[in-house]
């Protein structure tokens, strides 16, 4: 969706540094993130042979999109949902906002789901009109909070649970008796309930497209994704359209893989396929069940160098391992997805020009890409887009300057020697004892830290005057 | 020019010309050769023991009984042993119906805050104790989603190894409009990563496992 | 190996070293030596060229990587006490030239003959410290480039093995970056200095005296923040500890 006017990436990282309670709050979720998916990895010895077929089931898949699309849209079809295709963001919130108004729906449940951010859905349902109610307990909290996600499982992983209490206290009736989790739990299941059932339109996402049954699967612990789409009229589904798998089988080969990537689980507690509306004699299920293929930005992914980013099954391993998002949270990203995939793909979904720092706000340490479960390349994926950056001109005239100058000497070895010769006696100037503590032009360094002092002559000085010694 | 003529010409534009569906076909079914090589080894030999092993670890409570008729005793005891009262709701199946329930309530229909439901499981799926329903004119979904307490009634001869086992017979049959794989109580860790159960759907499962084919 | 001809080996010592701290570059060549191998210096060396590569300038990387391609291509093996360096001239050259049709295959040619110095020391020598002492106590991280892009882990923990009165001791994250990442922690310095503080706690609390590395980098940006916190933590790189140099001045303590 087309960024509204935010802060300076720097300017909102430096706020986020500065949260001692964001800290915090960061620290237990991606911490235990961490600890549970390397247990679960541990006690599930064929991961590695299991991520190589998982990649290799969304390379096939993404290698033959065009036909399990149409497969897909067929069998869905035959089972009697209506399928709907979006180019991008504006067509899928407009395709969804239709089908919300002929339907005269006054209330809409939605059961999480990251596209359903990235087309911007929450804002345009209340553009028009229509009372939207999130039933996933975190975007409950950051519904309350009016806030956006900023983790892709834990979407309100920077709220502590005095703040979640506050929220809950204000936004619950009655309020919850107490701060403790299970009790503003109960309170939330209490409150959503009412929802769930007098929902006209029920909203969810996909974790996967079946093209062989042309069925959708959601996947979630709390069981709210079947209590959004089964109780009313319609069953809305928004999916990309990286999500499709040929069979249930290949879903589940993806599926042990992103449980323990994500939560470090092996199943999540309800596992759901969605095959159409409701059937003749069915007890329950919704009357009208709609499917809106999203294409925003992926086909031209599949066209350059980000092809390989369409593997991503949105587990948040990556954020989880990040050491920049473990200093920052996800909102400090400033898109829908935040942490490595998020920095791959918001400048796809937001352009370059908006959003360069996020590539360039990494360490290359190569963390992410060692834990995703479908191995994606993230680091080579961020280096193409630092690469674009600087193609474009994007990058700041200071460090195009810089680079300039520095790879001026640095190609031609005696002017670098020289340079070094005279360089380095005048850094020692600022030193004292081993060490510089401020160094002109230096601040980002040493306003953090020391520098050590250069030595007084090269190696290669050092070196040349020994070989002659010999000689 | 439609938004799906677009999308699909320009994913066409870079693939080229597709394969035959056949070949497709065959390469996906090849992707998932030697099953095996990538998924978990069973918790215990027997898939009744690695069923309730795998179920017993994810917070699901068993109780394994002999045969159907020992059903309605097996229902009472998990009521008494949670204070719950005799009334609750029960899927309608005609198996369930023709047990003898004197001294119990079992009522169809869910109430919004229904305290215990009472259905039978399609399948287990012994890899990750899962038990799988499937909507239909007899089980409405909402039956193990509404109530605080689901109690699942599984037969033993229904248990399946692995969830490829489930996926093959998923796709032999027509797939119903929900099929559902529950594994575990329901739970969420999003506040401060807390584990909590009983976030929107059951607090409790328990699962009454049968070892007579039925 | 008796009779065989000793390896040659092109040294590349690294900017950062060239510059900083010219005694890991000649523990370098100590070791190399010791392991029977006949060291050159090329002298058209400068940097392998990363800051252009990271930052996106490939132009820049790629006229670096065949002026140094061109300077080491005739050796044995290239050498460098420098995991991300190493990585650079691996993985990075043949990327960069691979559309390059008089380089892409000299790239990987000479990509398939570059390491860093622990691994290429105990894979490809066979090496191990005879006869060297430290007593002290000290632990190791694990820098990122060289851990992932290259599998530099248990190299140097074995070759420290041999060094007799030295205490290794755990850190835990020792495979977490400690937040240098090169133009990184200048461009980004505030996270880049949230992340290395995380990181010098972490190694104060293992009350090691020594903190051990297989890259200047990284070792320049955690010695300068210990410092600046007034940790008496020592920094060396593992090749000055495996040279026996690791009596004198550590990283920071004015080298003469």
């Amino acid at each position: 969706m087309t960024a509204p006017f935010k802060a300076p990436f720097k300017n909102r990282a430096r706020a986020a540094l500065a949260d001692p309670v964001l800290k915090i709050a960061i620290d237990r979720t991606t911490g235990n993130a961490e600890r549970k998916r390397a247990a679960a990895l541990a006690a599930f010895p064929e991961f590695e042979t299991a991520r190589a077929r998982g990649r290799a089931i969304k390379d096939h898949v993404i290698a033959h999109l065009g036909h399990y699309l149409e497969l897909f849209e067929r069998n869905a079809t035959a089972r009697g949902a209506q399928v709907h295709w979006a180019a991008d963001d504006a067509e899928a919130r407009a395709i969804v906002t239709r089908i919300c108004l002929a339907a005269d729906a006054k209330l809409v449940t939605r059961a999480k789901s990251m596209l359903g951010e990235e087309i911007g859905l929450p804002h345009a349902l209340a553009d028009a009109g229509i009372e939207r109610v999130e039933t996933d307990l975190a975007e409950h909290i950051i519904q309350l909070a009016g806030e956006a996600p900023s983790h892709i499982i834990w979407p309100a992983m920077h709220r502590t649970r005095e703040q979640v209490a506050e929220l809950f206290k204000a936004g619950h009736q009655p309020p919850p008796a107490a701060e403790d989790p299970a009790t503003m739990v109960q309170s939330a299941r209490r409150v959503l309930r009412e929802k769930f059932l007098s929902a006209d339109i029920g909203i969810s996402g996909a974790n996967f497209l079946v093209a062989d049954t042309g069925a959708t699967c959601t996947v979630t612990n709390e069981g709210n994704a079947e209590l959004t789409t089964t109780p009313p009229r319609i069953h809305i589904v928004t999916a990309g359209i990286e999500k499709l798998v040929p069979s249930t089988a290949h879903a589940f080969a993806l599926l042990r893989l992103l449980v323990r990537s994500a939560t470090g689980g092996e199943m999540t507690q309800y596992t759901t396929f969605h095959a159409g509306p409701r059937r003749p004699g069915d007890a329950d299920g919704p009357e009208e069940m709609h499917i809106v293929l999203v294409d925003n930005g992926r086909s031209r992914m599949l066209a350059d160098e980000f092809r390989e980013m369409l593997r991503c099954i949105r587990c948040g391993a990556c954020m989880n391992h990040c050491v920049v998002y473990r200093q920052i949270g996800g909102h400090a990203y400033g898109g829908t997805y935040p942490g490595p995939m998020g920095a791959v793909l918001t400048p796809v979904l937001d352009g370059l020009a908006a959003s360069r720092d996020l590539p360039n706000a990494c360490t290359m340490n190569g963390r992410c890409a060692e834990v995703c479960p479908v191995g994606i390349p993230l680091p080579t994926l961020l280096r193409a887009w630092r690469r674009r950056s600087w193609r474009e001109g994007l990058e700041p005239g200071s460090l195009r300057a810089g680079i300039g100058i520095w790879a001026q000497v640095a190609r031609r070895p005696r002017l670098y020697r020289l340079a070094t010769r005279i360089g380095l006696p005048l850094m020692r100037l600022f030193g004292k004892g081993g060490w510089i503590a401020r160094l002109p032009l230096a601040g980002g360094w040493t306003d953090h830290r020391d520098l050590p002092r250069p030595a007084a002559r090269s190696f290669m000085d050092q070196y040349r005057a020994q070989q002659k010694a010999r000689k | 020019m439609t938004a799906r003529d677009r999308i699909l010409s320009a994913i066409r534009a870079t693939l080229g010309p597709g394969k035959p569906p056949a070949q497709i076909a065959a390469e996906a079914a090849a992707l998932l050769d030697d099953p095996d090589a990538a998924r978990p080894r069973l918790a215990a030999p027997g898939l009744p023991d690695a069923f309730a092993q795998k179920a017993a670890a994810l917070g699901t409570s068993i109780d394994r009984i002999g045969s159907m008729a020992e059903v309605p005793r097996a229902m009472a005891r998990y009521l008494d042993a949670h204070g719950l009262p005799p009334r609750f709701a029960m899927q309608p199946a005609p198996e369930l119906a023709a047990l003898d329930w004197s001294g119990l309530a079992p009522h169809p229909g869910t109430a919004p805050d229904e305290p215990a439901a009472l259905g039978l499981a399609l399948h287990g799926i012994a890899e990750s104790g899962s038990l799988v329903i499937h909507s239909g004119p007899d089980n409405p979904i909402l039956m193990a989603f509404l109530p605080l307490h689901h109690v699942v009634l599984l037969r033993e001869a229904t248990l399946l190894p692995h969830l490829e086992d489930y996926a093959a017979r998923l796709s032999a049959e027509a797939a119903p409009r929900n099929a559902i794989l529950i594994t575990g109580p329901s739970g969420t860790t999003d506040i401060e990563g807390s584990y909590v159960r009983g976030a929107h759907g059951p607090g409790f499962l328990h699962v009454i496992l049968i070892a007579e084919p039925g | 190996m008796p009779g065989e001809p000793k390896p040659t080996v092109g040294l590349f010592v690294t900017c950062l070293v060239d510059a900083i701290r010219p005694q890991i570059g000649f523990a370098t060549l100590q070791l190399l030596e010791e392991a029977g191998c006949v060291v050159e210096v090329p002298q058209a060396q400068t940097c392998c060229g990363q800051p252009a590569l990271n930052s996106g300038d490939d132009r820049d990387a790629a006229h670096l990587a065949r002026q140094t391609i061109a300077a080491f291509e005739g050796y044995d093996h290239v050498v460098l006490p420098s995991g991300s360096c190493a990585a650079t001239m691996v993985h990075g050259y043949p990327e960069l030239l691979a559309s390059d049709p008089d380089w892409a295959a000299r790239a990987r040619a000479m990509a398939a003959k570059t390491h860093e110095i622990t691994s290429f020391l105990a894979d490809v020598m066979g090496y191990a410290p005879a006869g060297r002492r430290l007593n002290a106590s000290a632990t190791y991280h694990d820098s990122c480039s060289g851990l992932r892009e290259l599998g530099v882990a248990a190299q140097p923990r074995a070759l420290l093995s041999h060094v007799e009165g030295l205490e290794m001791r755990g850190l835990p994250g020792n495979d977490v970056c400690c937040g240098f990442g090169g133009t990184f922690c200048v461009k980004y310095s505030e996270i880049s200095n949230a992340i290395v503080t995380e990181k010098a706690e972490a190694i104060e609390e293992t009350g090691a005296e020594l903190l051990l590395a297989g890259d200047l980098g990284c070792l320049m940006n955690m010695a300068g923040k210990l410092n600046r916190r007034g940790a008496k933590t020592r920094c060396f790189h593992t090749v000055e500890v495996l040279a026996g140099r690791a009596e004198g001045p550590a990283i920071g303590e004015d080298a003469p």
